[in-house]
Parts: C-alpha cells; structure tokens; sequence
C-alpha cells in the first residue's frame, strides 16, 4: 500500500474529475465545478512538492518520482490550476465536462512524466490526449471547431500508432519494456528502426517540424481557451517522456543524435519563420510552439545530463508564457488585431504580457533566458555548433513576431468596439500567476534546475 | 554601495509607473529626485574612489549556484567615469523631458530602467549578470523610441531591437562557449587568470562574437545602419542617452571583455580593428556632410566620433586606449550635449531642416551660443574636452608598432572633415539672417540653460586639465597595454 500514497496527487485529480461531472449538485454549478478543480489541483501541486516523495519507485519501478517527475507533476498542476482558476473566475456556459477532461488529461500527463516502462507510456499518454481531442471540439455548434478536432484525432491516432509499432520493436528485440532492462546495443539496423518510429510519435506530441503541420489548422480552429490547455500542458509531460525514452535508448546513440539535432533545427527555423508572418494568435503560437520544441529538443539531442535537465526545465519556460497568451486571447479575442490597444485598456495586463513574450525571446531576468542559456551551454558542449548558431539567429527572428504583439498593445489604435469584457479577479489572478512563476523561476533559476537534478531512466 | 546605485533607479521606475496615468507634475519629480539622488551617490563614490587602485567597492554572492553564476559587482578605472556619464547624463535627459506631457508616468519610469541597465553594465563582473543588463536596456529604450519618437519611430524602434538583440545574441553564444572552456563566468577571473591559456584558434572565434556583440553597439561601420534611424527618430532625451551612454557600452565591452580576456586573437584582429575604424570615421564624417537633417547629421558625427575610439582600441598602446576611454567619455558629454541643443531647436522651429533654419544667433542668442559651443567642442578644439581623446587615439595609433601609418594619415582626415562640417552647419545655421520659421521664438528658458550648463562647465574643465579623466583612465589602461605586450 504504500505505493499509493505517493499519488496521492493523482487521486485528488481522479476525484476531482468525478465531482465536476455533477456540476448541478455542487454550489455554483459549472462555475463550481471549475473552483472545485482549481482547489484540488492547486492542493496536489501542494502536495506534489512535499520531499517525502522524492526518489518513490512504486509498482514495482512501473513509475518513479525522480527529479524531472516531480517537477513536471508541479508544472503540469499549476498550469492546469491557472487554466482552471481562469474558467472559474469567467464563470461562463457549461465548463464541468471541459474541467473533468482537463483533470483527466493532468492525470495522463503526470503519469507520462513518470512512466519508465512503455505500456504505461502507452496509457498514459493515451490518458494525456484522449480528453484533449474533445475539448478541440468543445464548442458542439461550431463546425469549425469539429474540423479541429477531427484533424487533431486523426493525427494523433496515427502517430500514436506509429509510436506503438516503435515500441513493439523495441519490445521484441530486448524482450522487455522497462526502461531499465531495455538493451539495444546487438539489435543494429533494426533496433535504430524501431527508436525512429517510437521517436515520431513524441515529435508529432511535441508538434516538432516536420510532423508539426496538423497543429497550426488544429489550434486556429478550436477556441483559444482550449488551446491555452491543450498546446502547453501536455507538452512539459511530453518533453520529459522524451528526455527519459531517449536516455533509455542510448545504445542507438548516434543515429539517434542526429535525427534529434536534425528535427531539432527544422523546428527552429520553420516555427520561427512560418511565425513571422501570421495575424492569428493561435496560428502564431502554434508556429512559436514548433519553433520553442525545437529549442527544447537541442538539450535532448545534446544526449547529455545537462541537456536533458536544460530540455525538462526549458519546457516549463515555454508553457507558462504561452498558456497565459492564450488566456488573454480568450478575453480579447483570437486575431492579433484583437490585441490593438491593449495597453490602454488594460495596462497591467499588456506589462504583463510584454515580460511574457521578452521571456520567450529569451531576455533575462525571466526563466526563457535560463532556459536557453542551458540549452546552448548543453549543445555547445555535444559540439552541436550549427544547432546553437540557428537557436540565436532564430531567436532575434522570434523577436520580430513576438514584438508586433507588443506594438499592436501599445501603438495600435484600439478598435472603437473592443470585444474584451473586463475580466474577473480571479481570472486576473491566473494571468498574474503565470507571470510571476515566469519571473521568479527566472530569479531563482538555481533552484529550479537544482530541482530537476539527477534521472533514473 | 553599488546594488544601490544599480537599483534605487529600479525603486524610482516602479514608484513612476504607480502614480496616476496623466498627471504631469509627480512622474518628473520622482524621477528628477531618484536619477538626482542616483547621481549624488556615485559622485560620493568617485570621491572615495582611490585612482588606481584596482577594483573596489566589490559585492559578491552566488546567484544560481549550480552552474557558477554570481551576483558580483566592483568598479575600476574604466567603469568609474561611465557610470558617471550614466548617472549625469540620466538626471539631465529627466531635466531635459520636464515638458513632456504624453503618458508622463509611462516615459519616466522608462528613463529610470533604462539607468537601470545602464549602471548595472559597466559594474558587473559577472557575465550572467553583465548580459542580463546589457539586454535589459534593449527594453525601455525601444519604448523611448516607439512611443515618444518621431514619424517612422515604430520602425526605427524595430530595428534598434533587433539589430542589437542579433549583436546580443552572439555575445551570448561567446559566453557560453567561454564558460565551457573556463568554467567560470567571472569576468575577474577570466581577465586574470585565463586570458593567455586559451588556445589561439578559439580565442579568433571568441573575438568574432564578442566583436558582433559589441561592434553593433558602438556602432562601427558596416554595422552602424540602426543608429541614423535610431537616434533621429528618438526624442530628444532618449537620444541624448543613446549617444552619451548606450554607444559607450560598445567601447566599454571592447576594453571589459575583448581585449583583456583575448589578448592573443586581439593581435589577429588588430590590423581589422584598424581598418574599419578608419572607414567609420571617414565614412561617418562625409555622409555627415551631406546631410540636410541637423540631427542626422549629429547622429552620423557619432559615428565617426566612435570610430576614433575605435582606433584608440585598435592601437593596443597605453595612449590609445586611454585616448579610446577618453572619447567615450567626452563624446558623451558633447553628443548629449548636441542632441539637447537640437531638440530645444527642433521644439521652437518645429524643423531639423539645415537649409529652412538660419540666423539663430539673431534671434535666440543663448541657443546659437551654446550650439556653437558644443559644435567646436565636437570639432576636437584644443582646451576643451574633445581633443583629448582624438588626439591620445590617434598619437597611441601611430605608435602602435602594429598599425601602417596609411591608417593613421587617413582617419586624422575625418577631424578635418569633423571640423568642416561643423562649420558649415553653423554657417547655415547660426549666422546669417533669421528664418521666418523662428521669428517669434523665445530664446532658452533658464532651464534648458542650466540642463546643459554642467555639460557646459565638465567639457571646459577636462580640456583645461587633462588629469581629470585620465587620472582614472590611465592606470586602467598602462595595465591593459601590459596585458596586450604592447
């Protein structure tokens, strides 16, 4: 039993998932629903970051709670906790079923990050995305959004097939599928086969160039609240699956190495440059997520410790940003034209944002510059010099899009109708969260990576 | 000591963007009371500064510990004088802004974290630390530019951004790869211990990021295209920054980090140095002749002004780098200067036109009298301070055993083409019959004569008594010379 005291996370989620459903049962009905999942995510992130955990390997070593575990249990429930504050306080429309799927998906997303065997890799990430393909369809009358979410089920269903037959290789050829008892090194050809297709799947998760291209059609059509969930929390848990599958596979190293760096760099530049030019903010983000999964892969690619801790870390640099972009893109509207004047209107919140998108750009204080600075103390140290001239190049044209969000808040005219309604405290309140974890992990950068430390694959 | 000088400007930044959106009076007292106190403290520090005594007033404690970042800050010889050309130029350019009436809270607390960045540069000693505030200055002034600038200033604004973010950002790669063959971010360390054991070919490869990081800053030519936009776009005070101080972080990063941590692929890239410097400063000064903006036409004088600074560097000798230090230092008095008489202008004829304005001295005595003050002292006038540092930069580059002489005989060219073009700009301008574009202007207000009237009185005192600057300039640069085997 005393295995399960360590998820106990996980199964405040579980209930919690449960008792939105009966929304009508509890005060303030939907909106309840939302303040009851705040709560209990809030309270597991609470949890999840007692010591008494550390190093747990329940399940007969099915799971661990290493470093890279617990801090993307913590990441993943405070992302959630923000989204889910956010609902709370919008207080809007039938949310119970979008809050249970969301906890379901945390769920998922938590076990994937401390999955080491491949069938709880399966379910889990099965667990993560599932919920996900529902909620791109959540608005039921918006043909746009079914578009969405048939073409972001499809795709997932394929790469995830594609991930499956990766692992059924990997399975036949070592006789097991926990990570510690994985050896590939007399498999040759064909144990390299089988890491590529497992490792498709994680780049399709991760929407990394070139299995990028259902993301950016997925996203413009679902509401940019969806998206704020859907495009980051899943990604952190992915990143660390990844660094873990990846330094279980080491044998096939090299070949590895350079599929990595190579998909690594096709993110970088397509993401950024595809950016550049769009006027919609999820179709924008969707871009800058291709190109930020590309940052993170250098660390992965770099096959080092440094890089993988420099990998798990820079996806927290990524999704906080990005998850509360799209929060203020549900308020004021999904076109980049929507931000006009923001800073008139509501001026905190466009300051905000600007610490946000600098973060991105990788400007310090804020954790984005952290994030990178490992990321090219790693590559540069698995002499990935090319990697590391593409990562600056493409960051200074990264600025070029993320500063035309920053001119459109302060030098657009604001539209005379704007269609932002003044947002609740609460709602304010999940904004302001995202914004301070991007600073203060930045100011105390030391001890975030202190956290992430060692890895038991 | 130092922390406060870097962040009490931070406090005066957070209490400006509190106050009220449109009144007019708080934001500028604030600001004036911080940037003055600012000021006071790092006069107090310049009092109890021993010349050359080394590096003093340091603060140290580890930051992020597990990948060696510190907190560390010291100032020396070559800091000193630029965190006072900070700390002045800021109080004057709040001074200078007193009329501002657009978003008064927004622009101030711009101002004060624009000093933020601009301290905290020339004191860190730490790599991490000195990037974080070479970026942080990116920030406030793209806002300066964007928001208070001229017609094309969200362009201008753009491509001050990035052209700077893309210096940066090989600055950081060079960083980085330093630290992984170091193993240290300590700027103290790496200037004494590593700069000779690094191999040559990698210390080539630093020097060229270093060298994009800084040469976008300083700016030299090629790299210069932001500045004319920049600087003529800008609003006055910012502009005035821009050229006193943000220019100077160029040079100051050439004397921190390039040459003292480099010393070998200096004297690979010495001859290069040489070469563009000389281009900048003959090519700065011709397109300043033909220009028919006044502003612009200060803006391309940086440009050759820097580039003798530039020379200063290239010569390796201890004259040339003091010449270098002591260019920075006066051409942030005479550019600040330059711009602020510009702008009282601009303000009262509402052109920058050369060929629409004429006659200021019969009209406004007291602005002609003081544009044509900084006009001669940007010529490099013997007796004040301009002539110092052209003179040092160009004396160590002849020299430098390493430099062709061609080099030297050509860039002394650009003073003449300095001197020319000022001249003929205060032909057209000062003297001959008022505009009728001025005719009803008032002359300086007692405020806008005492803003530049410290200028005034610093640039007048430092050319009478050399021994000023160079009192801390030259131990910091007899022991730069040592280091280079010069």
């Amino acid at each position: 039993m005393a295995g399960y005291s360590i998820l106990i996370p996980e199964f405040l989620l579980v209930v919690g998932a449960l008792l939105a459903l009966f929304a009508e049962l509890l005060p303030g009905g939907d909106r309840g629903a939302a303040w009851l999942g705040a709560i209990l995510t809030l309270a597991a992130a609470l949890v999840a970051v007692l010591p008494a955990t550390a190093n747990a390997q329940p399940f007969g070593g099915l799971i661990v709670l290493d470093g890279p575990a617990r801090f993307a249990r913590v990441v993943v429930l405070l992302l959630g906790a923000a989204w889910m504050l956010w609902t709370a306080g919008r207080g809007e429309g039938r949310v119970r079923e979008a809050v249970s799927l969301a906890m379901f998906s945390l769920v998922g997303c938590m076990l994937m990050a401390e999955a080491r065997e491949l069938i709880t890799l399966l379910v889990s990430v099965e667990l993560a995305t599932i919920p996900a393909y529902v909620l791109i369809g959540y608005r039921r009358g918006d043909t746009k959004s079914l578009e969405a979410a048939i073409k972001y089920f499809l795709m997932s269903i394929l790469t995830t097939l594609v991930m499956l037959y990766g692992f059924s290789f990997v399975y036949g050829l070592s006789g097991s599928t926990r990570y510690d008892s994985i050896d590939l090194t007399r498999a040759g050809a064909l144990g390299v086969v089988a890491v590529m297709l497992a490792l498709v799947g994680m780049f399709a998760k991760l929407t990394a160039a070139p299995f990028h291209y259902w993301a950016p059609d997925a996203y413009a059509g679902s509401s940019p609240w969806t998206v704020a969930f859907v495009s980051t929390v899943p990604k952190v848990a992915g990143a660390v699956a990844m660094v873990r599958f990846v330094s279980a596979v080491s044998a096939s190293a090299a070949t590895t190495g350079i599929v990595l760096a190579v998909v690594a760099g096709v993110s970088m530049l397509l993401g950024n440059l595809a950016a550049l030019t769009q006027t919609d903010m999820r179709r924008l983000m969707a871009y800058s997520g291709v190109a930020h999964s590309g940052y993170l892969l250098i660390g992965v690619a770099a096959l080092s410790r440094l890089g993988f801790v420099a990998a798990v870390a820079y996806s927290m640099a990524y999704a906080f940003p990005s998850m509360a972009i799209m929060l203020i893109a549900a308020e004021e509207g999904p076109q980049l034209s929507d931000f006009n004047g923001l800073a008139q209107r509501r001026p905190a919140t466009a300051w905000g944002l600007v610490l946000l998108l600098l973060s991105l750009v990788g400007v310090p204080p804020m954790i984005g510059f952290f994030g990178k600075l490992n990321l090219l103390l790693a590559g540069q140290r698995a002499g990935l010099i090319t990697l590391v001239v593409i990562a600056v190049v493409m960051s200074v044209v990264s600025a070029g899009y993320y500063m035309r969000i920053v001119r459109a808040m302060f030098f657009a005219e604001a539209p005379s109708s704007a269609r932002g309604q003044k947002p609740s405290f609460v709602a304010a309140f999940a904004f302001a969260m995202c914004v301070a974890i991007t600073l203060v992990a930045g100011l105390a950068a030391g001890s975030v990576y202190g956290s992430i430390g060692a890895f038991l694959h | 000591m130092l922390t406060l000088i870097v962040f009490l400007p931070l406090v005066g930044a957070a209490v400006c963007a509190l106050l009220p959106k449109n009144n007019l009076q708080w934001p500028r007292w604030v600001a004036a009371a911080f940037s003055a106190v600012d000021l006071a403290l790092v006069v107090w520090l310049a009092l109890h500064f021993v010349p050359g005594g080394g590096r003093q007033f340091a603060e140290s404690f580890a930051w992020v510990p597990s990948a060696q970042i510190n907190y560390s800050m010291s100032v020396d010889g070559l800091s000193l004088p630029l965190l006072f050309l900070s700390a002045l130029l800021t109080f004057l350019a709040v001074i200078a802004s007193w009329k501002i009436d657009k978003k008064p809270a927004f622009y101030f607390s711009m101002m004060l974290l624009l000093q933020v960045g601009m301290n905290g540069v020339f004191l860190a000693m730490d790599f991490v630390l000195f990037y974080v505030f070479w970026e942080l200055v990116l920030v406030p002034m793209y806002f300066l530019i964007a928001q208070w600038g001229g017609p094309r200033r969200e362009y201008a604004a753009m491509k001050f951004f990035l052209y700077t973010l893309f210096g940066s950002v090989f600055m950081l790669v060079g960083i980085v790869t330093l630290f992984l063959n170091t193993g240290t971010f300590d700027m103290v360390v790496l200037t004494t211990r590593w700069s000779t054991l690094l191999p040559a070919g990698l210390q080539w490869w630093l020097f060229l990021l270093f060298f994009l990081g800084f040469a976008v800053k300083v700016p030299i030519w090629p790299l210069h295209t932001w500045l004319p936009d920049a600087h003529v776009e800008a609003p006055t005070a910012a502009s005035a920054l821009l050229a006193g101080v943000l220019l100077k972080m160029g040079v100051y990063g050439f004397l921190r980090v390039s040459l003292p941590m480099l010393p070998n692929a200096f004297h690979q890239w010495q001859w290069f140095l040489a070469v563009l410097a000389m281009i900048s400063i003959v090519y700065g000064a011709a397109v300043a002749f033909a220009q028919t903006d006044i502003k612009k036409l200060v803006a391309y004088s940086s440009v050759s002004h820097m580039g003798f600074a530039m020379l200063g560097i290239a010569s390796g000798t201890a004259i040339g780098i003091g010449g270098a230090m002591a260019v920075s230092f006066s051409h942030g008095l005479i550019a600040g200067m330059l711009f602020l008489m510009v702008g009282q202008v601009y303000d009262r004829a509402h052109t920058r036109e050369i060929s629409q304005l004429s006659g200021l001295a019969g009209q406004m005595p007291m602005i002609a009298g003081l544009l044509a003050f900084a006009s001669i002292a940007s010529m490099g006038l013997p007796g004040l301070s301009g002539f110092i540092g052209e003179f040092m930069s160009l004396l160590g580059a002849w020299q430098s055993p390493d430099l062709a002489h061609w080099i030297v005989f050509a860039a002394s060219m650009g003073v003449l083409l300095g001197a020319a073009y000022m001249l003929w700009m205060m032909q057209r301008v000062v003297l001959g019959q008022p505009s009728y574009i001025i005719a009803d202007c008032p002359d300086a207000s007692l405020r806008e004569v005492l803003v530049v009237a410290p200028l005034v009185v610093m640039i007048v005192a430092i050319g009478l008594d050399w021994d000023l600057l160079l009192r801390y300039a030259d131990p910091f640069a007899r022991l730069l010379a040592k280091t280079l085997g010069a």
